[in-house]
């Protein structure tokens, strides 16, 4: 029997999940990444999905499945549309329903039956809409397969095809009254329509020959929605007395399929917009020609590695071509040392080390072409930081505090990132810092991705791989974006890039000179 | 009708643009706690000073202009308070009434609009009142002149022909529309009916009818909303005096705001027992300074309790270079330095028992940053790319402080890089203040007659007691003591897994 389209059964669906964003997202840019999606796709309250790392591969390889199959253009708009309407419509019901509940016409009128009645009329024929495309259909994960038959059983049954008739019926009906509204001093009466003529036309005639040439457009645009509901009710009361049958009949529907949608279906028009919003947010950059792929998920840290890996959060913004890295890691290797010059993507792909490791724990597709990645208990990040006046410590001690309390949460299954910490102290203390730092993470035998500027700490041991952000042979001052594995070399081309920005000495006082 | 209280001649308007890098300097110098302590919740109050601090005077004219001002609020705090309360009641008045002009509902806009200048009326008679009663307290050119205007210029002419204009918007046959039911049965298709047959009236008469009540607002609204919309002049003139009365205290506000900020800090400080002082501002061409107890305003707000001060005492001195002990008090002492100059220039008073600084072309703040999120690039060239935007609007005579700017290449090369850009700043007119743990560009300046250093002490014990003193950079940071610290002896390695 389906349940969910995020899990394989209703216990795992109900087991707790993170409802706070993950401590490790600002570091990784992975908030920049999730924020446009929960932001557009805000009324669906996608976040503890998003935020939840999964442990277990049986729901991770469901997900992997459902969305693989998803990647299906034609299959996607379906699902698409059909989320949304429904899930409005579930929305709007539980309204309309404490509305139908209350004692008090403000809420409870005729105009609530009526928004009631168009909820069951776009319920319908949003169900109908996606069993007619899925009937076409052959569907393969078991996810969505489930799902399809579950849709099916339920268009057959007795209560849904009762529910579909009656509305076209009511529609009917209603579609034959017409009445007139007389306003005056605060009153408004009501009577059906009898034929009176259309004044607006009579007027508009009468002036129609001074019409000259085109002139500015002074009409308001104005909704054919009432400002207040209550009138609007009150108003469609005294229409109802006039056309007493007709909303005699829409009264007892309204009491008969008072509870009309199906829970299930409900919860998956919710669901699917995980799938759907994230699908929607790489579209672009699969355009584009980046490479995603469904990762195989170790347990141990034997052999991980990402081929053609990326930062999706730059991806996402930025305008330049996006350079694609490899990591591998073979036992006894677990830490990867990057140096190199600055603005050589060596922060963007520690990033990418830790957004990839957190999306495939989702079930998600990830950046790159073929992977094979940990499934940790927790990412640790620490990544240079402002220096805030509140805390009243300097940075070099805030840098410590952080690392001190990284270092004490991470267990044996984590993944630590650390990028450029030391900064804001002298090269001889930030390398006896730095060799604390590099003993505990050896110690922990975690896999971890340090970014320094401290050469020696890439020759640390042999569980060390050392990396290093490259260069243009020909012209040092540009970047290729590239990281390899490569023994670092030391040199740094700060002086080219300050030339670049005409800061140098020489550069710098023309500039000021003028 | 104007007030000049910031200028002697021009209207104080808060919304032409800032200087530049706003938004650094707010950062960089904590300014937004002492804007915060200032505006107390006002926001009025908040942009008017931010205007002002945003917008450092050029000339020692009118850097005296505010300065006496101020002085004279300073004397007279509860008039100050007292016209500034009339303009903040006036607005809550306006806001509460539930009476706006708004072109969206036509008719409440024409009784509104009445309502209003009812209002107007009321609260211009009490800013008269306070004039009658409290102009001779007053020295200031600025405040006199304000107030001698408040009772010269009010008269009720202005509003006696605004009535004048009156007029009433006769509904007298009612309005006949017909409506076919949408999709939610709410009334769609309006078609507006000729309603004058033959025994239209007998026949209505009886027609089932709803009256809104008394109180709708909402119903009111919805019937005018039915009705006719194409009365749209004839509350015109009455909406635009209303609104030219709430341009004038809206002004009058924003004048009184600056100084009603400076009072709250004023008091703030003087609770916590911290020192103010009216600063002396020397042309832009001198290069002396002398403060005793310059202390960091932000931090002592934030801290709330006493916080050191630093002496300064130079002739002559272009560049100075700040070293020593990490949390020794280093940053805080370039921030009281931003802040006391930018409070000086705005004509406000300063944190300190004594100020003396040369006028100054904008101060520039270039500090450390955190990661670039923009992720446009790295560190470095982050760094260096906010640093030539900084070029781009640097000139002779500017303040520019570097909080261990360059740093996050290695230390040779941030040396190399620092030392250049310090050299050339200085040697066109700049002043610098920089703050730098990178040794190689500390020592670069030795033996030079422009360049003070000064450094954060470290007693004997490894305390700090966040006071600067002149002397020459130290080779170490003292790291070591921080990881003692938080690490201790406890070897990661022992800990249980």
């Amino acid at each position: 029997m389906f349940y969910s389209i995020l899990f394989t059964t209703q216990e795992q669906h109900r087991a707790p999940r993170q409802t706070e964003t993950p401590a490790c997202f600002k570091d990784l840019n992975l908030d920049q990444i999730f924020t446009p999606i929960l932001e557009s796709k805000k009324k669906f309250e996608l976040e503890s999905f998003f935020y939840t790392a999964l442990h277990d591969p049986e729901i991770i390889i469901y997900r992997q499945n459902v969305m693989r199959e998803l990647e299906d253009d034609k299959l996607c708009a379906l699902f698409t549309e059909f989320s949304k309407t429904v899930y409005d419509l579930g929305q709007y019901m539980n309204k309309i329903r404490s509305s139908l509940n209350s004692k008090d016409i403000w809420h409870n009128n005729y105009l609530t039956r009526g928004q009631m009645l168009d909820c069951a009329d776009r319920y319908c024929r949003a169900i109908s809409a996606l069993s007619d495309g899925l009937s076409k259909l052959t569907l393969y994960s078991a996810g969505l397969r489930n799902f399809a038959e579950y849709l099916s059983a339920y268009c057959a049954s007795e209560g849904y095809t009762e529910l579909h008739s009656h509305v076209k019926r009511l529609r009917d009906k209603l579609s034959t009254v017409e009445y007139c509204m007389l306003i005056k001093n605060g009153t408004i009466r009501v009577r059906k329509y009898e034929r009176q003529a259309d004044h607006s036309k009579q007027i508009l005639a009468i002036f129609d020959k001074f019409r000259q040439g085109n002139v500015k457009d002074y009409r308001h645009e104005l909704p054919e929605e009432p400002h207040a509901t209550h009138v609007e009710a009150a108003v469609l009361d005294m229409v109802a007395e006039l056309y007493k049958d007709i909303f005699a009949v829409l009264n007892d529907f309204c009491s008969k399929y008072f509870h009309f949608e199906d829970e299930t279906i409900l919860r998956f028009s919710r669901e699917i917009q995980f799938y759907l919003s994230w699908l929607d947010y790489i579209r672009p950059l699969r355009g584009a020609g980046l490479p995603f792929n469904y990762p195989k998920l170790c347990n141990t840290a034997e052999h991980l590695y990402n081929l053609d890996m990326y930062d999706l959060a730059l991806a996402a913004t930025a305008q330049e071509k996006i350079v694609t890295n490899n990591f591998e890691l073979n036992a006894p290797e677990h830490i990867i040392v990057v140096t190199g010059p600055n603005q050589g993507g060596k922060t963007t792909f520690a990033r990418a080390f830790g957004q990839v490791h957190f999306l495939a724990s989702l079930g998600l597709c990830v950046p790159g072409r073929e992977a094979a990645l940990y499934m940790f208990d927790d990412i640790f990040t620490h990544f240079g930081r402002e220096e805030d006046l509140s805390t009243l410590n300097g940075k070099l001690a805030d840098d410590l505090v952080r690392l001190h309390e990284l270092l004490s949460k991470s267990t044996s299954r984590s993944v630590i990132i650390i990028n450029e910490i030391f900064a804001s102290t002298t090269l001889s203390d930030a390398l006896s810092l730095g060799g604390h730092m590099m003993d505990a993470i050896s110690t922990l035998e975690v896999p971890a991705l340090v970014v320094t500027f401290l050469d020696e700490l890439a020759s640390y041991g042999s569980n060390t791989v050392s990396m290093m952000s490259t260069v243009k042979e020909e012209n040092p001052s540009q970047r290729t974006y590239k990281i390899i594995r490569k023994p670092p070399d030391g040199l740094a081309y700060a002086m080219y890039i300050a030339g670049e920005h005409g800061l140098t000495y020489e550069k710098l006082s023309r500039r000021l000179g003028r | 009708m104007k007030a000049y209280l910031m200028f002697c001649d021009r209207d104080f308007d808060i919304k032409t643009e800032l200087c530049f890098g706003k938004e650094t300097l707010t950062a960089d110098l904590e300014l937004k706690h002492i804007l915060a302590n200032m505006a107390q919740d006002d926001k009025a109050i908040h942009d008017a000073c931010e205007a002002a601090l945003f917008r450092p005077l050029q000339s020692t004219e009118e850097i005296e202009y505010r300065q006496k001002n101020l002085y004279d609020a300073l004397q007279n705090p509860d008039t100050v308070r007292q016209l500034y309360e009339i303009t903040v009641k006036t607005e809550n008045k306006r806001r509460s009434s539930l009476y706006w002009l708004s072109s969206a509902n036509l008719s409440s806009t024409f009784s509104s609009a009445i309502e209003l200048l009812k209002i107007y009326t009321e609260m211009l008679m009490e800013l008269r009142l306070v004039a009658d009663s409290k102009l001779s307290s007053f020295q200031s050119y600025g405040f006199r002149n304000l107030l001698t205007m408040l009772q010269r210029e009010l008269d009720d002419d202005y509003f006696a022909e605004v009535r004048a204009h009156l007029n009433n918007l006769k509904d007298d046959k009612g309005t006949l529309i017909s409506a076919t039911l949408g999709n939610y049965l709410q009334g769609v298709g309006y078609v507006l009916r000729q309603n004058n047959r033959k025994g239209f009236w007998r026949r209505w008469f009886f027609a089932p009818s709803f009256t809104i009540a008394e109180r709708d607002h909402a119903g009111v609204t919805d019937l005018g909303k039915r009705r006719d919309r194409a009365i749209n002049e004839v509350t015109n003139a009455l909406a635009q005096a209303a609104e030219h009365l709430e341009s004038f205290f809206a002004m009058l506000r924003s004048e009184l705001a600056f100084y009603v900020g400076c009072l709250n800090l004023a008091d703030s400080l003087q609770t916590l027992g911290m020192p103010i002082c009216i600063p002396s501002l020397l042309p832009s061409d001198s290069k002396d300074r002398y403060c005793r107890r310059l202390y960091d305003v932000s931090l002592a707000l934030t801290k709330n309790t006493v916080v050191v001060g630093n002496e300064l005492d130079t002739t002559a001195k272009q560049l100075y270079l700040i070293t020593g002990a990490n949390q020794g008090g280093k940053t805080t002492f370039l921030r009281s330095l931003g802040q006391a100059q930018l409070m000086a220039q705005s004509g406000m008073f300063v944190g300190a028992d004594d100020f003396f600084a040369p006028i100054r072309r904008g101060v520039f703040s270039h500090f450390k940053k955190e990661e670039d999120n923009a992720m446009k690039s790295g560190k470095l060239d982050e760094e260096l790319a906010r640093m030539s935007e900084i070029a781009d609007h640097l000139e002779e005579g500017a303040l520019m402080l570097f909080n261990e700017s360059f740093a996050s290449s290695n230390e040779r090369e941030g040396s190399e890089i620092c030392r250049q850009i310090t050299q050339a700043l200085v040697e066109n007119g700049v002043e610098v203040f920089s703050v730098t743990h990178l040794y190689t560009y500390a020592t670069a300046f030795l033996g030079d007659k422009n360049t003070q250093y000064l450094r954060a002490q470290r007693l004997e014990n490894g305390e700090r007691n966040f006071k600067l003193v002149p002397g020459e950079p130290l080779q170490t940071a003292f790291g070591e003591d921080l990881y003692q610290k938080f690490f201790g002896q406890s070897e990661v390695s022992e800990r249980d897994r």
